[in-house]
């Protein structure tokens, strides 16, 4: 019975204190918010869409990675070794902002001749290797592992040499097209040489991943180390370093071209995917920018309505402070009324996200497969944007009560 | 907390502040207001009749001089206190009444009294009825003549315990008879309580018995 009486009078309170409300202010708010939120939510999940697609290794837009050599001018070609990068230049290049790491390419310094057998026909080039630290290769395999002594050496090729052998090579000279798998079951004999001919080493290679990203023949790290210390020219003087990989945190960036220009050195491969990367950044900031303005004034929307509202029931907020009211209690119609406002608007503003999302996702997925990411954090934004809305909100009214509280 | 007494030492409203001094026991004075007496405030009007239960209230500040509730000066009392001081030490009925004309006479008293739960319906319904306003109890308050608001507003101001009760001006729209009712519930309540009653007057005076008359 006594609770019973207690609802009643909060609800006589809530009547009064919600007379003078504006429906037309609260849609307004409630409409302009849910825009707001909506982009902002819609924008956060698209980009962290896109951003797992070019998290995945293969994507067309994967280019956080730079490649880079110095130019190659004539002097280089007659003179001394200069394309080199000294530690100096590493340690200079890895302070730069926009370096997330950096990892250096090791070459063959020997000769390194492969042999080939393939039914009856036997082939053998000449060739060349290279190692960078496996946290830079794109490609995993289960057996990338070597240590001195061991008889089969992995390697990872390039893509790019496969296309180029089936599409350009086999074709050209009559030879039968390979695929990834073939190659891979392919015995391959290595024969590494030192160029003053005082050391030989012969062994087993197989194929064991194909790299997108890294136009080179590579093998484990640790292979090469050994290699180049029992058979390279310049043992014992270090290693020489004429690649570098980067790890860039923000593709597209221009002071990335202003410092490679500035150093002269070049970087391989194109840039479309690095500036698409930028591109959607951009655009992805834009809008979400937008959806923030809008949110932004939608909250001042209803911090307006609300204390206008306040102010037209100034009188009874008095009133009912005169009759010993705590004022939580006076300013709680308020505070409901945003709170209602604020998750109607959020709750829709989820809606629309889905809805675009279900159309978009679609495309994303078929274009790159399932790589689509979570919503915790579009949803988790979203949910903070409303909940610092809210509180301000709160404060406002609670400030507002208690202002009426002298006359 | 209780409150024993109320003590004015040199208050004065800050408006008057300059103004030639006039005979007055009230204002720049050193007053005692002690629980279970009773006063009549006598004042003509424009003398801060209702500034002074504004004060006590704590609804305004504008005065110069100290308020003391029990030997504590009360304009370093926090809001939350105040509240409770409205609640439950001290009650007080405005000039204007503080009805809220949108509700019934019955929303208006229960208003009060469901937060002090003081009164029970039956408690209410009694006073009302000694008043001559039971038939009224769901009418809006705003249809209402001055005499019925008047009586509505004297029963809510009665709705929670109190050390001392001001009524500001709280017959003046009521006869002798109805004066003299109200007169003997608000003495009943107050005697119940062992409360003091502080009625302002410019005229009409509360026929309580056995009341000090200060001149405003």
């Amino acid at each position: 019975m006594k609770e019973k009486k207690t609802l009643r009078s909060a609800a006589t309170i809530g009547r009064l204190l919600r007379r003078n409300l504006s429906k037309v202010q609260m849609l307004g708010f409630v409409l302009s918010n849910f825009i707001g939120l909506a982009i902002v939510i819609s924008g956060i999940q698209f980009y962290s869409d896109i951003r797992s697609i070019w998290e995945s290794d293969d994507s067309f837009i994967n280019q956080d990675y730079l490649i880079l050599n110095r130019k190659v001018t004539a002097s280089h070609t007659f003179g001394s070794n200069s394309t080199e990068f000294s530690d100096e230049d590493i340690s200079d290049l890895e302070a730069q902002p926009w370096v997330r790491r950096v990892g250096k390419f090791l070459s063959a310094d020997y000769e390194v001749r492969a042999y080939m057998q393939q039914g009856d026909r036997s082939m053998s080039t000449s060739m060349f290797l290279e190692a960078i630290p496996d946290d830079f290769i794109d490609v995993s395999p289960d057996d990338w592992q070597y240590t001195p002594g061991d008889t089969v050496v992995p390697i990872i090729m390039s893509k790019d040499y496969l296309t180029l052998y089936n599409f350009g090579f086999a074709s050209a000279s009559g030879l039968p097209q390979l695929t990834e798998g073939m190659l891979s079951s392919m015995p391959l004999t290595l024969r590494l040489t030192s160029r003053d001919g005082s050391g030989d080493v012969t062994l087993l290679a197989h194929i064991t991943g194909f790299s997108g990203r890294l136009n080179t023949i590579l093998v484990p790290e640790s292979f090469m180390e050994w290699s180049n210390e029992s058979l390279g020219a310049k043992r014992g003087e270090g290693e020489k370093v004429q690649r570098l990989i980067v790890d860039v945190s923000s593709p597209g960036d221009v002071a990335i071209g202003d410092y490679l220009d500035g150093h002269s050195y070049e970087k391989a491969g194109e840039d479309t995917g690095a500036q698409a990367a930028y591109f959607i950044k951009l655009v992805s900031g834009l809008v979400i920018g937008i959806g923030a303005l809008i949110t932004l004034l939608s909250f001042f929307i209803l911090l307006l309505s609300v204390a206008l509202l306040m102010q037209k029931n100034r009188s009874k907020l008095r009133l009912l402070i005169m009759l010993g009211y705590n004022l939580r209690a006076i300013g709680k119609p308020y505070e409901n009324i945003t709170l209602a406002v604020s998750l109607i608007s959020y709750a829709l503003a989820i809606i629309a996200m889905l809805i675009f999302r279900n159309i978009y996702i679609g495309g994303l997925t078929g274009l790159i497969g399932q790589n689509e990411a979570g919503m915790a954090v579009a949803l988790l934004c979203g949910a903070a944007v409303v909940a610092i809305t809210l509180v301000i909100n709160i404060i406002a009214i609670r400030r507002k009560v208690r202002s009426a509280f002298y006359s | 907390m209780e409150i024993k007494e109320i003590e004015l030492t040199d208050v004065l409203p800050a408006v008057f502040k300059g103004e030639p001094a006039r005979p007055s026991d009230v204002w720049l004075t050193n007053l005692t207001l002690r629980k279970g007496e009773r006063y009549i405030i006598s004042a003509e009007s424009g003398t801060g009749k209702s500034s002074l239960c504004a004060y006590i209230f704590g609804a305004r500040r504008d005065y110069i001089g100290t308020i003391r509730f029990s030997g504590e000066d009360v304009r370093s009392y926090p809001i939350k206190k105040w509240q409770g001081i409205r609640r439950t030490g001290i009650a007080y009925l405005p000039q204007d009444l503080g009805l809220f004309p949108e509700l019934t006479a019955w929303e208006n008293i229960t208003l009060k009294n469901s937060i002090t739960r003081h009164f029970s319906n039956e408690q209410i319904m009694a006073l009302l009825a000694r008043l001559g306003i039971q038939s009224r109890t769901d009418f809006p308050v705003g249809k209402m003549s001055i005499g019925q608001q008047q009586r509505v507003a004297i029963v809510r101001t009665l709705c929670q315990p109190f050390d001392f009760i001001f009524l500001d001006e709280p017959v003046s729209h009521l006869d002798e008879e109805n004066n003299r009712i109200v007169a003997s519930i608000v003495e009943e309540e107050a005697g119940r309580q062992g409360a003091a009653i502080i009625a302002t007057s410019v005229g009409n005076h509360l026929l309580l018995s056995d009341a000090k008359t200060l001149h405003l």
